[in-house]
């Protein structure tokens, strides 16, 4: 279908095929950052709004507030991308595809379009007015699941696109064949679970350095010191000019410091708790690749990915071994019972991590081994280490991950419901073992991006439609155009 | 007798009750049925218990109605359900509602457990009631399964050549097994089908009115427990309010053999009308949903079963969807072995004897996160599984 003939000639874009895929990928995945951690702030608002709700608890109605409030910033922010994202990168640089994208999944995107704006209306109400609707919490509490159903929707339908890219169905465009194609479900619980935990990571980061500042802040205006002149804490404490104003700023200090502890801690439990179950619905996401997408999961597996696959399964044990590092630091610094499990996981994680990131081959990729003549045992003289093969090796080193993480959770939790925790103990070192769990946690994000939208390469949609065609609309203008679909080539 | 017959009519019921009331006993019975305390608070949540007994009766009587059809044979199985399908009047709905009836049961007596866990009711004296639950929770499960091989269809054929193999990775005894159900080494035929519905219709049956019977008696000894939110104490004095609690007790209280604590609920109320009304009203809802499925949706029943078919694709029933998940994920005969029978039997021990693991005295699930959290994992695990699994059943 010749939708271009006869319009004025198009106008080249200053790029490259690799310079589109670069500026495309960047964006992508910094789109999917803030979409996957708005959907999943949005489940720990209803958590914690609940929870205030049924316990009268002050702290998780602060966190719900903060956490909207978070959600808010980051989705103006969002929104800006999303629409540079459409119009200028996917529309100028991969045209034909997007186009052709949106007339097969075109229902998808409309249901997209109208829990946008469903989305963009309760989350506004809910930030303009969230102190109005203290008198009618259970409202504020009803639009909060409201917004969480709407993002968690929203999701649903842009799995729908992104799943179909992967396992199209052989090209069929029914929509009931896209909603239902493989991939779909697999995909949209990892992102379900994925998100909440991914939000719990940053909330235990952001949490972290706040609670940084509050302890400086709290021992800089200790009612019996001299403040020191050269903190921000300090500066705020000399706005008090009496002893009463110095009890209160440290008072606040102090409440400040618990609310932060205990915010840091909660959002790494719930990184953790969730990151538990990832292993098993990735490695089930992996089973429906390998059954309806043999190509893309080959390169995964034994491809030029498999090397960054080998990334994605450390740092996977990387959270782990950060979580349990950080419960166990947690716990020392309040003198609770059952560090010596957490020691005890560690030590099980640190070699779970060292067996799932052995390499299965001491080349980048199977073929390489194949064509080096080496495909044999190391033992052997060649370049293969059956110690890292995925079965059964990975699969012990990524259920002892689960376990261990749930032991670590449960021990950590246990010492709270024990009251062995006080918030405010935990060291300044210990933050930053949270910061590192919400950057991991982000790499991680990036990476399992990366690897799936490069698993289909040169397709954009398997078998379908190739990256190199999107050059056409690149090409110098005046030469003839034709946009193609799947469905009507 | 001529005085007896020349009595108003309800005069000669009352008498003929009081004649056999006198032999049996049956006034007190029923009174002690009726008028036992149960706590006050969370009522509907215990309506799942006595739902799962009703469902099971409903699942004995259609069960009955479908043996006057049905011919347990490999040949003609398939054709006796046919014809109560297409020919026998109100067949295909009595078939239906077995079929939804299982599916309903199943649910119910997984939330039934699932209450029980949260609310610590399995803890002493109760321990004995949770490990007749949980047995008789596995063997509805086995009831399910077996049920599903007998209409011979593909779909029947098919589960039973993949259940009965599933011995088979457990080594050493793991032959003999299959072949004791089997019956004919590693091929299925009409002896696995005999075995199978003997196990379906005699020896499942037997165990389970069996451990019913128990679970009930012991459900009566120790009365109750509810959940944490009956036994807080009100007053400034919490030794003496609990003693008052337990000197005025109506019986099944106070509960022997536990803490003071927990021995009588702050607030009881009886059985007859206020608990039964609630469960009344839930079992009635259930079987409602039943009667409204097995008539709209029915039970499905596809080809007759073909051996040498190599184009059908086999799917488990939804109850059984996280093993064969688990079967998918878990390639080669040793992984088979160590995750779907070690891990699971491990899993299902560790469910059993849940009240001898967990032993702290605590009640309040937040209380005791090192029970808690291992159960929601589970829980959510098997969810998960499930949803998984049913990806291959919905791609077209």
């Amino acid at each position: 279908m010749h939708l271009l003939a006869g319009t004025p000639p198009l106008q080249p874009i200053p790029t490259s095929s690799v310079g589109g895929s670069v500026a495309v990928g960047i964006v992508a995945i910094v789109h999917v950052l803030i979409a996957t951690f708005i959907t999943g702030s949005s489940f720990l608002i209803c958590v914690s709004e609940g929870i205030s709700i049924a316990r009268n608890d002050e702290r998780h109605e602060r966190l719900a507030h903060s956490l909207l409030k978070g959600v808010a910033y980051v989705f103006g922010f969002g929104s800006a991308l999303a629409i540079f994202w459409v119009l200028f990168v996917l529309l100028g640089m991969w045209g034909t595809f997007f186009i052709a994208l949106t007339r097969i999944t075109f229902w998808p995107f409309i249901f997209e379009a109208g829990l946008f704006l469903t989305e963009i209306t309760l989350l506004y109400t809910l930030y303009a007015n969230w102190e109005r609707l203290r008198a009618y919490r259970r409202a504020r509490f009803g639009l909060s699941i409201l917004l969480a159903v709407a993002l968690w929707w929203q999701m649903f339908f842009i799995d729908v696109v992104a799943s179909y890219m992967l396992t199209p169905n052989g090209g069929d465009t029914n929509q009931l064949a896209q909603v239902l194609n493989p991939t779909d479900l697999p995909l949209t619980i990892h992102r379900t679970v994925g998100n909440v935990a991914w939000a719990g990571a940053i909330l235990a980061a952001v949490s972290a350095f706040r609670y940084m500042r509050a302890k400086r802040r709290e021992r800089d205006v200790r009612v019996d010191d001299v403040p020191s002149p050269r903190s921000v804490g300090a500066m705020a404490a000399t706005w008090f000019t009496d002893a009463d104003g110095a009890v209160a700023a440290h008072a606040a200090a102090a409440s400040n410091v618990a609310y932060f502890d205990w915010a840091g801690t909660w959002g790494a439990v719930w990184a953790i708790a969730l990151t538990m179950f990832q292993p098993w619905i990735g490695y089930s996401y992996a089973k429906e690749i390998q059954l309806h997408a043999y190509p893309a999961w080959y390169r995964m597996m034994f491809g030029d990915l498999s090397t960054v696959f080998l990334l994605q399964i450390f740092l996977l044990g990387v959270i782990f071994l950060l979580g349990a590092l950080f419960f166990w630091r947690r716990m020392r610094a309040s003198g609770t019972r059952g560090t010596r499990t957490q020691v005890l996981m560690l030590a099980v994680l640190v070699l779970a991590t060292i067996l799932a990131a052995m390499p299965a081959r001491f080349t980048w990729t199977l073929p390489d081994a194949i064509s080096a003549g080496a495909n044999r045992p190391f033992w052997d003289g060649g370049l293969t280490n059956p110690i890292g093969t995925m079965v059964p090796n990975k699969i012990i080193a990524l259920l002892a991950m689960m376990i261990c993480g749930l032991i670590s959770v449960t021990s950590l939790v246990r010492a709270h419901s024990r009251g062995e925790l006080r918030w405010g103990d935990a060291t300044r070192r210990s933050q930053w073992l949270l910061v590192a769990l919400g950057v991991t946690v982000s790499l991680m994000m990036a990476v399992m991006g990366v690897i799936r939208e490069h698993s289909r390469q040169p397709y954009l949609i398997s078998g379908e439609m190739t990256i190199q065609g999107q050059t056409i609309l690149n090409a110098p203008a005046g030469q003839g155009q034709s946009v193609s679909s799947p469905s009507n080539p | 007798m001529i005085r007896f017959l020349t009595r108003p009519f309800s005069s000669r019921l009352r008498a003929g009750y009081r004649w056999i009331d006198e032999r049996t006993g049956s006034t007190e019975l029923v009174h002690k049925g009726l008028y036992e305390a149960v706590p006050e608070k969370g009522g509907w949540a215990y309506t799942l218990g006595s739902a799962t007994l009703v469902l099971i009766l409903l699942q004995l009587f259609t069960g009955i109605f479908l043996l006057l059809d049905y011919t347990p044979s490999f040949s003609q199985g398939y054709d006796s359900l046919k014809f109560l399908q297409d020919s026998d009047h109100f067949g295909a709905w009595v078939r239906g509602m077995h079929l939804w009836g299982a599916y309903v049961l199943i649910l119910v007596i997984g939330l039934h457990m699932l209450r029980t866990f949260f609310s610590a009711s399995y803890k002493r004296p109760r321990e004995l009631n949770w490990v007749s639950g949980a047995i008789l929770f596995l063997l509805v499960m086995g009831l399910a399964i077996s049920g599903a091989m007998l209409p011979m269809d593909q779909a029947a054929y098919w589960t039973m050549v993949v259940v009965t193999n599933i011995p088979h990775y457990i080594p050493f005894i793991g032959d003999g097994i299959r072949n004791l159900w089997r019956g004919s080494g590693d091929f299925v035929g009409q002896t696995s089908l005999t075995r199978t519905f003997a196990i379906h219709i005699w020896v499942l049956p037997f165990l389970l009115f069996s451990f019913i019977a128990a679970h009930l008696y012991l459900l009566r000894r120790h009365g109750e427990f509810g959940s944490w939110v009956n036994y807080p104490t009100e007053s400034e004095d919490p030794e003496k309010e609990l003693g008052e609690r337990i000197a005025h007790a109506e019986p099944p209280y106070p509960t022997r053999r536990v803490e003071r604590r927990w021995a009588v609920p702050r607030r009881t109320v009886d059985f007859f009308p206020n608990q039964l009304f609630k469960d009344t009203v839930i079992s009635v809802l259930l079987i409602a949903v039943i009667f409204v499925f097995g008539f709209v949706v029915g039970a499905p029943l596809s080809e007759p079963a073909n051996p040498a078919t190599l184009s059908y694709v086999p799917t488990p029933e939804w109850f059984f969807l996280p093993l064969d998940q688990v079967l998918v994920l878990a390639p080669g005969t040793y992984l088979i072995f160590a995750v779907a029978i070690v891990v699971l039997f491990v899993a299902l021990l560790c469910m059993v004897l849940l009240p001898f693991l967990d032993r702290s005295p605590e009640r309040s699930p937040l209380r005791r996160p090192e029970v808690l959290l291992p159960g929601l994992f589970l829980t959510a695990l098997l969810i998960l599984l499930t949803v998984l699994g049913s990806n291959r059943l919905f791609n077209l």
